[in-house]
């Protein structure tokens, strides 16, 4: 057995290696880049939110002193085509969605046409300039205004507003309602808000008189960019090369083609200028896609018990304007419908589910796609079937999670649990909190007369997924290469991307351990085409799982290409020599030895001294398939005190179990799930995204788009435990997204139980504002009794 | 072209003299003019604090001010703290340590924000920390590392007073 000397980095809570540039306010984010010649671009954005189009003057525009360029949809309707993304569900309705709207626009913030000037506040000038005409239509601003008789239709082919409409059903639905003890429905909802990095897009395109096309772009997802660029532009593939710098932020919102991007692009080909567009918040707001905005119905069996036995659910999501790359308009719904039973053993299943086209802004991926309306549905219902039949909500919950010796559990939706340790950190959780004080110290609050309520939530974390179903894609595996250089030193090149979660330290610590390097001699590289595998990107809680073990298994490729040559140089076999803190030895015999850097100079600069069957390169590249994905799952607890005249409402404790398998580095796990509840809490308090009736966006600033500040987010207090996944190298899950899923259906379930004392209520969604918990407080006063 | 008028203002100890548009803003001039980018601009109105630079000492949104109205000021962006990351400041240190940042875009402005709380209050409880960096938006952390790092931050530059 050969133990490693040095500790292991695996696991070890190593500072950030990529810390200091940010500290120094050197890092490179797209803003901060310059071209030689490079221009300024602005957007003119549709204040109409359905009409057609007529037309767009750009004259007036491009009569003005140092404006360069501009284009309209018209000007590119024969060289870019539209970006389209069909779900491979039969009966899903293509929408064709133009880097400039052509004959029509269908979203507030839609573009009409780009501008390039010398600056951007000439280029901002210029739109101000630009002459158009629209015909408007009806605007469709909500589902039932989307779904009513006669409503107008964002795609008239289609002859209806529905992208999909779906049904997933498994068991025996009916005869469980027939036999169950008691049923009831709820009807719940969360609102349109998003992930809201703090860096907004941005892109920088230049085309080269080779032909090929760069685009720097504030992306997640690089080479998913790339290939939509080539689907849609007249470059191939080959000649287009995306590179996505330092990026503040991506959580989902930056994981797609935009328009943007395209339109950008098509202006550098035209002009032969590099062209800079920086998105303002405003447009940030407005036409950076947006999430979460949910409805679902669903009529739940119970027993006497309170074990939960059928589900019979409607999940309605209000997808926007068009379908977008790479995830579909599909995506909510078929998530949702997929992980509605979460971490419940629930054997009966029936739910309609359908996305409808709105004229609002496209809605896409964030942090916990579908994830934290699915979790808040069914913790609302377990806390519903508590107070029914009279349980304590973390006793209803354990009598119908997934036991551990039940994993791997195969859910009624078809999706494969791995392993978790559900009832487990439910309860580790609840002895964190020291729940029975917690009990008490409410009770005691009441007693004076103080509104104090406690709310729970338990949950699967799909992490690493393969292509949710019916998406064009499959996205289980990515790929990293190895390469040793003639030091012995290594760079290791992955296809995922990294925007504050810490690869170019956690990867590294993963390949130092295997090629027994110091973390010193492993560098991260990321965010290139050109100089990376082809891979994925970083979203869906995958980076760890897919880059962590394709690296890893690279690792392994080059370790075994060095033992092989040492072992030659040692003229001894390779099963006789050992890797060791940086050396190569004879096993019983560590005189007998040579560094890595020997091995690789020699590799390199003296292959004549290796056997001739050995090759020169130490490299390799590995692809890693994660299949099904690996499921994390954690448990969130809440104290909270409401002040009944205000309706605002103190969080006292937060605290979280995550068991996230073994973790590469504890210190950024923590501050994942820090950054998640945070989030979380922020779509739970007050983040919404508001439209009027006649499809205006209302929320465009700071000040009427609340983001949490160090004084909403309280301490947050995290623990773990550690089931390693069934089948992922090292053990090792990911989490990136869980903290963000469940602080909804917590808050919720606090609320509730502050204001039992006062009467029934129900509290059926978010965001929970002062002013609704006071409508809550009102309507339990009044015997409202469960809306 | 629209009328310029000069300015001078100090950025770290040197001096930019520029013809500036009077609606210039003193952002794009940190960024633009003067070449600086580790101040950040996030929403352009003086709500997220990721522009935050120490005018006379005194912490101010720059996209909230045209470089005009900085004309014969002295002021620190993020690059004064120090320059390569063998010198670095006591409270680049602490959010190093304590994990006080992720994507690194509202790094800057946290730091002088906290730069200027601890001059004012060098040993700030945790609740007056929160309240003195309410106006700096971390879409990343949720705070907590933020918070311990600023107490850390703290402790070091109290310790380093005292030497």
């Amino acid at each position: 057995m050969t133990q490693s000397l040095a500790p292991r980095l695996l696991g070890a809570k190593v500072k950030r290696v990529e810390d200091p540039r940010f500290l120094l306010g050197k890092a490179r984010y797209i803003d901060d880049m310059v071209r030689p010649g490079m221009l300024h671009a602005a957007f003119l954005r549709s204040p109409i939110p359905h009409g057609n189009v007529r037309s767009v003057d750009v004259g007036p525009a491009l009569a003005m002193e140092r404006v360069r360029a501009a284009l309209t949809g018209r000007d590119i309707a024969t060289k870019v085509k539209p970006i389209v993304c069909d779900s491979t569900f039969e009966g899903f309705k293509s929408s064709n969605y133009h880097a400039i709207a052509l004959d029509k626009v269908r979203y507030v913030g839609e573009a009409l046409a780009i501008v390039a000037a010398d600056t951007r506040y000439i280029a901002e000038d210029a739109i101000e300039m630009i002459e158009f005409d629209i015909d408007e239509l009806g605007p469709v601003a909500s589902i039932a205004a989307a779904t009513r008789e006669g409503a107008p239709l964002l795609h008239e082919h289609w002859g209806d507003n529905f992208f999909i409409e779906d049904l997933l059903e498994a068991g025996d639905v009916e005869s469980a309602f027939r036999d169950a003890h008691g049923v009831f429905e709820i009807n719940v909802s969360n609102q349109r808000h998003s992930g809201i990095p703090l860096e907004t897009r941005g892109v920088i395109a230049e085309f080269d008189s080779d032909g090929v096309l760069t685009m720097w772009s504030a992306t997640q997802i690089p080479h998913m960019v790339r290939t939509g660029m080539a689907d849609c532009l007249e470059v191939p593939e080959h000649k287009i090369r995306v590179i996505a710098p330092d990026v503040g932020g991506g959580f989902g919102p930056k994981g797609h083609l935009f328009p943007e991007e395209l339109a950008v692009c098509q202006l550098a080909i035209e002009t032969g200028r590099p062209i800079k567009w920086i998105e303002d918040r405003r447009e940030h707001m407005l036409s950076t896609f947006h999430a979460r905005e949910h409805y679902h119905r669903v009529k739940v069996a119970y027993t006497e018990e309170g074990v939960v036995t059928a589900l019979d659910a409607t999940i309605e999501v209000d997808c926007g304007a068009y379908s977008i790359y790479p995830w579909t308009a599909a995506m909510d719904v078929e998530m949702g419908l997929v992980m509605l039973p979460g971490p419940y053993k629930i054997r009966n299943f029936r739910c309609e589910a359908q996305s409808v086209a709105t004229n609002k802004c496209p809605f896409g991926a964030y942090r916990g796609v579908a994830r934290t309306a699915v979790c808040f549905s069914i913790e609302r219902i377990m806390d519903q079937v508590a107070n029914k039949v009279g349980l304590d909500p973390v006793e209803v919950r354990r009598r119908n999670l997934i036991r551990s010796d039940e994993f791997p559990y195969m859910s009624i939706t078809g999706m494969e649990y791995d392993s978790g340790s559900l009832i487990e950190s439910l309860d580790k959780v609840c002895d964190e909190a020291d729940y029975k004080a917690m009990r008490q110290f409410q009770e005691e609050a009441r007693s004076e007369g103080r509104m104090v309520g406690i709310g729970v939530s338990v949950f699967t974390e799909q992490t690493a997924p393969p292509a949710d179903k019916g998406l064009p894609l499959n996205f289980s595996w990515d790929a990293a290469t190895v390469r040793m250089d003639p030091s012995g030193k290594v760079v290791v090149q992955v296809g995922t991307h990294s925007h504050g979660q810490g690869h170019e330290t956690t990867l590294a610590q993963i390949v130092a351990d295997e090629l027994e390097l110091p973390l010193a001699d492993v560098r991260i590289a990321f965010g290139d085409t050109e100089s990376t595998p082809n891979g994925i990107g970083t979203f869906a809680s995958r980076s760890a799982v897919v880059a962590g073990s394709a690296s890893y298994l690279a690792a392994v490729s080059v370790k075994e290409n060095l033992t092989e040559r040492a072992a030659h140089l040692l003229e001894a076999s390779v099963e006789d020599v050992e890797v060791k803190a940086g050396r190569i030895s004879v096993k019983g015999a560590p005189e007998q030895s040579v560094s890595i850097a020997e091995v690789a100079r020699i590799s390199y600069h003296h292959p004549e001294l290796l056997d001739p069957s050995m090759e020169p390169l130490l490299e390799a590249v590995a692809t890693y398939n994660a299949g099904p994905g690996t499921y994390a799952n954690s448990a969130q607890i809440a104290l909270i005190e409401v002040d009944a005249e205000t309706g605002k409402f103190k969080i006292l404790r937060y605290l979280v179990v995550e068991d996230c398998g073994q973790m590469i580095n504890p210190t950024i796990v923590d501050g994942q799930v820090h950054g998640g509840i945070a989030q979380g809490l922020g779509g739970a308090l007050f983040e919404e995204l508001i439209y009027d009736d006649e499809g205006q966006l209302l929320t465009t600033t700071f000040l009427d788009y609340l983001m949490p500040g160090a004084t909403d987010i309280p301490n947050i207090e995290v623990s773990h435990l550690v089931t390693p996944s069934a089948f992922v190298p090292n053990g090792i899950k990911g989490m990136g997204e869980g903290g963000a899923v469940a602080p909804g259906a917590v808050l919720a379930c606090a609320i509730e139980d502050a204001i039992k004392p006062i009467g029934e209520v129900f509290v059926d969604r978010t965001p929970l504002t002062p002013e609704r918990v006071v409508r809550f407080i009102e309507a339990a006063s009044s015997g409202g009794g469960v809306e | 072209m629209s009328n310029t008028s000069e300015v001078r203002i100090q950025i770290n100890g040197e001096v930019f003299e520029r013809h500036v548009e009077p609606r210039k803003l003193l952002s794009d001039f940190i960024r633009e003019d003067a070449a600086l980018t580790g101040t950040h601009v996030g929403c352009e109105h003086g709500a997220c604090g990721a522009c935050t630079v120490l005018l006379d000492g005194e912490p101010v949104r720059s996209c909230l001010m045209f470089a005009a109205q900085a004309d014969g000021m002295v002021l620190e962006t993020v690059e004064s703290l120090a320059s390569t990351p063998a010198n670095l400041h006591p409270i680049q240190e602490a959010f190093w340590e304590k994990h006080g940042l992720q994507c690194g875009f509202c790094t800057p402005g946290m730091l002088l924000t906290t730069k200027a709380l601890l001059e004012k209050n060098p040993d700030p409880s945790e609740d007056e920390i929160r309240q003195a960096i309410a106006g700096n938006i971390c879409r990343c952390t949720g705070y907590v590392f933020i918070v311990d790092a600023i107490k850390d931050a703290a402790a070091r530059c109290s310790s380093e007073g005292d030497r």
